[in-house]
């Protein structure tokens, strides 16, 4: 009979875990030692909660937003996108282009210092690209820079780019987090830029513990004045979501990424924390193959289109954000506003009766498992399919397979996913219409300005470009476009000045200020 | 004196469970007219309602469904995973447990150590690669069960044939000529039934967990079905705003295990009375 008791212990840890993943102890923080010792000492120390490990601090070897987030306050780049999503001058002063949109000529700004020692010069940014470039780099971006053909130092203080074509992205490439510029002497000697990071950014590298904390320190010498306001970062690293939530609220964190809808109201009711909410740069997705029947069918994805509730799937499954009706983020110069496939349940099921599709054969819509926010999307358009008449089934996958078998091996009907956002459009529209991408989507009007569009430099005549392809996309739809999300950053309410690029998914600590609890 | 409170104890529980146990046949039998709601149909107007709202004794998820009609549901996929996983498991169980402790030999050994191996696996490990393999699915999880399941009762079935193989009557049965077929329908299987239930029972509840286990990762019953793991999986991401969402779910799973075992239990204390 004793055993029994042990036996249940299964079935009740079940109950318990997923309790106790969460609720912990959510009484409110006691004011324990860490409040103390803060106090205590003058040193105004960020503790962050980062969802992950990253994979290498090497900014040029990886592809890992985790590294970019952690190394953004490392590096520095040549120039850096703002607030309103410009691209503006950071180690380069300024620089301009040649006629023929071949030669690029940067202009350092001056007494900038390495984390080493080192003064930047023209050779360290040529060293710099010549190892992103280098078929030794790893870099998964190095495709992005192969047009740059020649990297030349004319003199300390001038950097000269030659490209074999023109590329209108060029300076958004060298504003991301793989345009990182490293001292060149510690290039030569061979130095592990993946353990031990050196740059200019606004903060040193102290150390890293894997799986629990990356430490940075302030750089007293950085080159912009009054940044950082604060002594230093301490990246604490915490996958579960839950338990980041409760140590923001018992204040162990001052500021953590990646709110869920869900834990955002007890944040946002809390007097000691504050929610940064800022449109992502994310466009979510209903994803059809369109190199599959019946979706190779024009009519069929415009009816399966025009079933689906926007604003709603926005609302429940995406906790908010901005409606999209193409496939460009909200917020991007880029976005431009179609009236193609609005919500029309009627006219949907009309046009599938036309059609003759009679919904006999059940779809398989795939969903990545561990997004649950898609997991809740996918539920919601299969009601909403249902309702004019096509029959879906889920079937969960988990991320690896995810990307091996739907994005790379092409093989669904439909699936749901947010697209990532990028500094410049070329990144999220190239391939698209050639049948090239993972919706296997032909159109050739919108291949031929996706492609022309990255080889002018003129902005208008590119939006001019983009915006052929993006009515195509629209009207044609291999993907419903569904919104654009909310980020939600939660911190204490004496953190001020956290910033996050919606692009690039980094966070920019230089102008953070701690005030006192 | 003690024994009598003891005795009174079991007794409660082992009514309790058996009601349990009742009312969760009851309700996966008669699901459809049991559950006032659609385990499936949303309702965005009512998203994430307490429990006890008029209409919802157990309050609604994130997308308005009813968590007791889902909860009535669920309890048929439970039902027919562990049924079927039990079933599959012991179908392989006779056929290798017997075959292993009649014939001895180098059947046996073989035999034998197969089912080692496979017991040199935890169990759930070996249950999420088989779905791996096969795709992730409720029939495959319950093919998957019952697949590593069955090596114990390989085990417990070979033992007892051994032991039955030697007794008298047995051996009067060969010595007439009965043939084997015969003997094991008629002498061996009777005389094992006992234990054989009892280790099916724990099974069962056991198949529950798993099944939930899996679900809960993902591998298991497939979203929009109503099945507890899945529950649990979907109500992670509410524990702060909406804890009902993991706890009938959860007790619904734990209520099944501990009756199951309690059932068990007992009648291994009735059919084995020397076993404990």
């Amino acid at each position: 009979m004793k055993n029994t008791v042990y036996r249940t212990i299964p079935g009740l840890m079940l109950v318990i875990l997923t309790l106790l993943v969460g609720v912990g102890c959510s009484k409110k923080g006691e004011s324990g030692a860490s409040d103390v010792s803060r106090n205590g000492d003058s040193d105004k120390v960020l503790q962050f909660g980062l969802q992950g490990n990253p994979d290498t601090l090497d900014p040029h070897a990886t592809t890992a937003t985790l590294t970019f987030q952690t190394v953004r306050s490392i590096y520095d780049t040549l120039a850096e996108p703002d607030e309103n999503r410009m691209i503006v001058p950071a180690l380069a002063e300024k620089w301009k282009v040649s006629e023929d949109n071949l030669t690029w000529t940067f202009t350092l700004r001056p007494g900038v210092v390495f984390h080493n020692g080192d003064t930047l010069d023209s050779a360290d940014v040529k060293a710099t690209l010549e190892r992103l470039v280098s078929p030794e780099s790893r870099s998964g971006r190095a495709a992005a820079f192969s047009t740059i053909t020649a990297v030349e130092a004319p003199d300390e203080g001038t950097v000269v780019l030659r490209l074999s074509e023109p590329k209108a992205a060029l300076l958004a490439e060298l504003a991301s987090g793989w345009g990182a510029i490293l001292p060149k002497s510690l290039i030569d000697a061979g130095h592990d830029f993946g353990r031990s990071p050196v740059g200019t950014g606004p903060f040193r590298f102290v150390e890293w513990i894997p799986d629990n904390r990356i430490e940075v320190t302030k750089n007293e010498d950085y080159w912009m004045p009054d940044a950082p306001r604060i002594d230093g970062v301490v990246f604490n690293i915490i996958p579960e979501g839950a338990v980041m939530v409760q140590g923001l609220i018992n204040g162990d964190l001052d500021a953590v990424e990646a709110v869920s809808n869900q834990d955002r109201p007890m944040l946002e009711a809390n007097p000691d924390t504050t929610v940064h909410t800022s449109l992502s740069a994310l466009v979510m997705v209903l994803a059809m193959n369109t190199g599959r029947s019946p979706m190779d069918n024009v009519e069929f994805r415009r009816a399966a289109a025009r079933s689906i509730d926007k604003r709603t799937v926005m609302d429940i499954a995406y906790g908010g954000g901005e409606v999209v009706n193409t496939f460009m983020d909200y917020g991007n110069p880029y976005y431009m506003e179609f009236d193609y496939n609005a919500y029309d349940p009627e006219g949907a099921r009309a046009a599938l009766a036309d059609m003759g599709y009679d919904g006999s054969v059940p779809l398989t819509m795939k969903l990545p498992e561990n997004y649950q926010a898609h997991v809740t999307a996918g539920e919601m358009y299969q009601e909403m399919l249902k309702a004019v008449g096509i029959n879906v089934e889920l079937q969960l996958v988990d991320w690896s397979t995810w990307l091996e078998d739907v994005y790379r091996g092409r093989n669904f009907d439909l699936t749901v996913i947010g697209h990532t956002g990028k500094l410049d459009p070329s990144g999220r529209l190239g391939g698209y219409g050639s049948g090239g991408t993972y919706v296997q989507w032909t159109n050739a009007a919108a291949a031929e300005a996706i492609q022309e569009a990255g080889r002018v430099a003129d902005v208008s005549e590119r939006r001019r470009l983009y915006g052929i392809a993006l009515e195509q996309m629209s009207s044609e739809v291999p993907h419903v476009y569904v919104g654009s999300m909310n980020f939600h950053v939660a911190a204490r309410s004496n953190v001020t000045g956290l910033r996050k690029d919606a692009r690039l998914d980094t966070f920019d600590f230089r102008f953070v200020e701690m005030g006192d609890e | 004196m003690q024994t009598r409170v003891r005795t009174g104890a079991r007794t409660a529980l082992m009514t309790f469970s058996l009601v349990y146990i009742l009312l969760l046949i009851a309700a996966a039998t008669a699901a459809p007219w049991a559950a006032p709601y659609d385990p499936t149909a949303q309702n965005y107007a009512l998203r994430l309602v307490p429990p006890g709202t008029p209409g919802h004794l157990m309050g609604t998820d994130d997308l308005g469904r009813d968590v007791f009609s889902r909860i009535i549901f669920g309890s048929r996929s439970a039902l027919f995973v562990g049924v079927l996983s039990v079933s599959i498991a012991l179908g392989l169980g006779l056929i290798v447990g017997i075959t292993a402790g009649w014939f001895g030999g180098w059947a046996d050994n073989a035999l034998m150590l197969m089912m080692d191996g496979m017991l040199s696996f935890p169990a759930v490990l070996l249950a999420i690669t088989v779905v791996a393999m096969f795709g992730y699915g409720i029939g495959q999880v319950t093919a998957a069960i019952g697949l590593v399941f069955s090596p114990v009762l390989a085990r417990v079935i070979r033992a007892e044939t051994m032991v039955l193989k030697s007794e008298g009557y047995v051996e009067s049965a060969r010595a007439l000529g009965t043939p084997v077929p015969v003997i094991v329908l008629r002498h061996i299987l009777p005389n094992m039934a006992g234990k054989i239930i009892v280790q099916c029972s724990l099974f069962f509840a056991l198949a529950v967990v798993v099944e939930a286990g899996l679900s809960y990762l993902g591998l298991g019953s497939q979203p929009p079905s109503p099945s507890w793991g899945l529950m649990l999986k979907d109500a992670r991401s509410y524990v702060f705003r909406a804890a009902w969402l993991a706890v009938y779910p959860g007790l619904a799973v734990a209520m099944t295990v501990l009756s199951f075992n309690i059932l068990g239990d007992t009648l291994s204390d009735r059919l084995n009375p020397l076993s404990d």
